[in-house]
């Protein structure tokens, strides 16, 4: 019988227990995973920026790569005033990028395919991007809830519209990474069941899906990391330059 | 001596990056990233305002209108986000 495609997703605690209160706040297979990429992310860019040469090496250029590359997706999107902001998406999707991407190896653990740490992620950059609009705009941040050119009547409907739409903003930037995450996870893990169950008469069929979902995992695993990191920008930049 | 012929190559290759540029902006997005997009912006609106109904008849104990009411304005909200990230994509 195949495994239980949604094992995979399981956590569990490694080393001895920690509790704080009524927190339990052991180290899991998940914050390995994190600690893991956070430490990949800090030697590669470690390597590649030590030895400034003209002619780069691999590891400069793939950090000089995604330097440039994040730049400009930050002045694309959010114009030159979300500069100082830059380390913090720089982090964001590097962190985001290199969790899909050690979760595509087999046996690893996607930490992005759990709600709960996308919504943190979701929820602080939320919760940032409104504290950097007050600071900006004062109560004038505010005015971002009344749209121009509205009837008098409609208002308070409008202004109801528009609060929902601006708090429903953490959660489709949480869902949609992990449910993308999740989703091409376990139907890596399905096909995978269905290459041991059909053995070695029928299995080359879900075989060779399963090679084409890989790649496709690779791109998903890609893209999630970038639309992140990308509407990220785009909040800042409502954040940034209020207009309406 | 008009001019040193490293810039005129390098002003070349300028011209040539901003016009690769231009045309990649076109299209940079996959079709599935804009339809999943477009999908949980709906879903998360719906989410956003039936959640606030709960809450608020929770809280005023006029179970359940609120929710029925909120349930609805998430709706529309969730419809206004489609629209708006249409678009922005059209841009």
């Amino acid at each position: 019988m195949a495994a239980n495609p949604m094992t995979q997703f399981e956590v569990y605690r490694i080393g001895p227990e920690i509790k704080v209160g009524a927190f339990d706040i052991s180290f899991t297979n998940a914050s390995l995973f994190m600690v893991i990429s956070s430490l990949a992310i800090l030697i590669i860019f470690n390597l590649g920026s030590k030895k400034n040469s003209i002619l780069p090496n691999k590891i400069q250029l793939l950090a000089e790569l995604s330097y440039s590359f994040v730049s400009k997706m930050i002045s694309d999107t959010a114009g030159s005033k979300a500069k100082p902001y830059f380390s913090f998406i720089f982090s964001l999707f590097m962190f985001v990028l290199f969790c899909n991407m050690f979760g595509m190896i087999p046996y690893t653990f996607t930490v992005t395919s759990h709600i709960i740490v996308t919504f943190i992620l979701a929820a602080f950059i939320f919760i940032g991007v409104t504290v950097i609009g007050f600071i900006k705009h004062g109560f004038g941040y505010l005015k971002l809830f009344v749209p121009s050119g509205v009837p008098i009547v409609l208002l308070p409907l409008i202004v109801v519209i528009e609060i929902i739409s601006y708090l429903s903003r953490p959660i489709s930037l949480s869902v949609r990474l992990f449910a993308n995450m999740m989703a091409g996870h376990t139907m890596m893990k399905v096909f995978g069941g269905f290459v041991v169950s059909l053995g070695i008469v029928g299995g080359w069929l879900p075989l060779s899906f399963s090679v084409a979902l890989t790649g496709l995992e690779i791109l998903v695993a890609f893209l999630q990391a970038y639309v992140f990191a990308i509407l990220t920008c785009i909040y800042l930049n409502d954040a940034l330059n209020l207009h309406h | 001596m008009s001019k040193d012929p490293f810039k005129t190559r390098l002003e070349i290759a300028k011209k040539k990056v901003s016009k690769r540029d231009l045309e990649n902006k076109k299209d940079n997005q996959s079709p599935i990233g804009t339809a999943f997009k477009l999908s949980t912006e709906l879903v998360s609106a719906v989410a956003v305002g039936t959640i606030i109904g709960f809450l608020l008849d929770k809280t005023f104990g006029t179970k359940p209108w609120l929710i029925l009411i909120f349930f609805f304005v998430g709706v529309v909200a969730g419809i206004i986000n489609v629209i708006r990230s249409a678009k922005k994509m059209q841009k």
